[in-house]
């Protein structure tokens, strides 16, 4: 049988140096036995170690620990042990009596190739992984978010410089190929790989475990349901919204509580982020080019939350849209920000959704009808007067629409004083009602903080081309 | 290099000129910005040059100069 | 041994990796030319002469002049030339 064996250590730790007598008695046991150090090639004296400071060897060994005896037979591995144990390197060894003087065993220290960034350094490099995307160098002296300034990847913030080390690190959070086409953005229907979609969450700030979200985040928004063409070119001012459902939302941190829809929380901000960022890097999505916003909306720097499923009584929008409870999922929606519904006195239901409609009915303008779209976002006080009640999220959304049946001769335009409104040939029925709301593009969520009477609406455009679609995460 | 890209960045056309000595330089600016902006060479030295020296660069330079801010054939424009 | 730092493109590439100059008018007859000074010595003799042969041929021509060579040339400055200038030379770097 033909047996090697191979050990990997360094200068810099303790057992290394503690081991340096049972090398040299492998060594006259074994001639073939082959030392890597990591750092210094000097190390050990006499014992001819080969320089390993690139970790070429160690990162195909997988070392993670040293010092690292491995058994090789017949070029496969058969045994291997790490730090200092006398039984476990007699064993791996087949050598008995080794170390007399030392310690039964002591542990080992971290392999170099452990260190911060240097795993994914090793892969890219020794790991036969390529980039299909182009390489941007810039020399070592120029500021890299500068650069990324200059180039116009940016959304006016600062942005990640998108590194191999980093997008390597980024595709790890995925199971998905990195060549697996995710679709075709908008306006220039440039192809978003799932390594493109890695680039830009880099970009946007993401971390790894973001990447399947921020994936069927892009699933979602390429949906033809979903319109994005529509959505990025157009004077009104709607963006993309991002919503999680399922316990995905937990597992990364997501906010769905105090301040849901604000600042402050990594995967809310990066995950709606990484979505524009695609839209304008790879689909060439662009405010004054094929966007052509009148004044646009914050949220299109990113908007993007988790709904609140916890305590709630109702079902989540992914249960309502036929998903399990069990399942994570990315609810695309357009929105133009989110306005306001102060009600801190209503207590019974009946009064709070007239309050809620009062506020609905005056969505992009009083006189609009149909072509808005709203989600309703209540909170959890808001919640419990409807919940103390006994109502079910399906008994308010009939009660809005009961009362958002709007008078045509509301509507018409002259009502009121103002030129804006429906032309009278437009309503079926003059002396009719035409809803706010066409059926289905008023949709109930829950998120917020526990304190506070305030509930807010998204409202949007809602158009029968633009619709809310939902997609499942995959891993 | 920079200020040439802020001023086109501004809507000013714009070319810079340096001596033949600032091509290297030239070079490791613009792959830093991605930027090729318009420059026109003139031969080096500069420095110790009379007056009469300088005034003969600036006019062999003028045509080249005008064709980086034109499109017009007419001109001898390059882009 | 210069160092570089890589980047992936994260757009879709369908335009060169450069970004392009500013596009170049057809015809830049009456324009206003600004010169702007860099500081280096002999440069303003340089421009006189530039400014003579503008002059010549019908442009208007500004004069600027920017605090040191070392520096990017000040937010101001830039403006005052872009509200002033269709066109503008720089020199003279060496």
């Amino acid at each position: 049988m033909d047996a090697k064996l191979v050990a990997v250590v360094k200068r810099d730790c303790p057992t290394c140096n503690l081991v340096v007598p049972v090398l040299r008695e492998l060594r006259a046991a074994q001639p073939t036995l082959t030392i890597y150090t990591q750092d210094d090639p000097s190390f050990p004296e006499a014992l001819s170690p080969i320089d390993d400071s690139s970790l070429e060897q160690s990162y195909r060994l997988s070392i993670q620990i040293v010092p690292t005896l491995v058994r090789i037979e017949d070029g496969r591995e058969t045994a291997r042990t790490f730090g200092w144990d006398r039984t476990e390197w007699e064993r791996v060894a087949g050598v008995a009596g080794l170390g007399a003087n030392l310690p039964e065993s002591r542990p080992g220290c971290g392999s170099k190739t452990e260190d911060p960034g240097v795993a994914e350094r090793l892969a890219i490099k020794y790991g036969g992984f390529t980039f299909r995307s182009r390489e941007v160098l810039i020399d070592d002296a120029a500021d890299p978010i500068e650069a990324c300034f200059d180039r116009g990847w940016s959304d006016g913030l600062p942005v990640v410089p998108p590194t191999p080390e980093r997008v390597y690190a980024m595709l790890k959070g995925t199971k998905r190929s990195p060549h697996e086409v995710v679709g075709k953005i908008p306006p220039d229907y440039g192809e978003c790989t799932v390594e493109k979609a890695a680039i830009n969450a880099v970009l946007a700030g993401c971390k790894p475990e973001y990447f399947p979200v921020v994936l069927a985040a892009i699933e979602a928004a390429l949906a033809p349901d979903f319109g994005l063409h529509g959505v990025l070119c157009t004077t009104n001012f709607i963006g993309p919204v991002v919503m999680v459902n399922g316990p995905i939302a937990r597992a990364i941190g997501m906010n769905s509580g105090v301040n849901a829809l604000g600042q402050g929380n990594r995967a809310n901000a990066t995950i709606g982020r990484a979505l524009q960022l695609i839209v304008r890097n790879v689909g060439g999505g662009r405010p004054g080019e094929i966007d052509r916003a009148t004044l646009g909306n914050p949220g299109k720097y990113t908007f993007c939350f988790a709904e609140d499923e916890e305590g709630s009584q109702w079902e989540s929008f992914a249960v309502e849209k036929g998903f399990s409870t069990n399942a994570s999922t990315v609810t695309l929606f357009v929105g133009d920000g989110a306005a306001p519904i102060v009600d801190e006195i209503s207590r019974t239901p009946e009064s709070l959704a007239r309050s809620y409609a009062a506020c609905l009915r005056a969505a992009h303008h009083p006189k609009k009808v149909i072509d808005v779209a709203a989600f309703l976002v209540v909170t959890p006080e808001h919640a419990h007067v409807f919940q103390q009640a006994g109502w079910s999220k399906q008994r308010l959304k009939s009660e809005l629409e009961r009362l958002l049946q709007i008078p045509v001769s509301e509507l018409v335009r002259g009502a009121g004083g103002i030129d804006a409104g429906i032309l009278p040939s437009d309503a079926p029925d003059p002396n009719g009602t035409i809803p706010k709301f066409r059926t289905g593009s008023l949709n109930i969520v829950r998120a917020g903080g526990g304190a506070g009477k305030f509930s807010a609406y998204i409202s949007g455009l809602g158009s029968i081309t633009i619709n809310p679609v939902t997609r499942e995460v995959r891993p | 290099m920079h200020d040439i890209r802020d001023l086109e960045d501004l809507g000013v056309v714009a070319v810079a000129i340096a001596s033949s000595e600032f091509r290297q330089a030239a070079a490791a600016q613009n792959r830093s910005l991605g930027y090729d902006p318009a420059v026109i060479f003139v031969p080096h030295p500069i420095q110790d040059r009379t007056d009469d020296e300088m005034r003969a660069l600036a006019d062999t330079a003028l045509e080249s100069i005008l064709q980086s801010l034109s499109t017009n054939l007419a001109d001898g424009g390059t882009r | 041994m210069k160092t570089e730092l890589v980047m992936l493109d994260p757009t879709s590439e369908l335009s060169p990796a450069e970004r392009s100059r500013r596009e170049r008018p057809s015809s830049i007859e009456g324009m206003t030319v600004g010169l702007l000074d860099i500081s280096k010595r002999r440069g303003d003799v340089f421009l006189d002469r530039i400014e003579e042969r503008l002059h010549e041929r019908g442009f208007s021509v500004r004069r600027y002049r920017k605090p040191r060579f070392s520096i990017l040339a000040p937010p101001e400055l830039k403006q005052q030339i872009r509200n002033e200038c269709d066109l503008v030379i720089e020199a003279l770097a060496d």
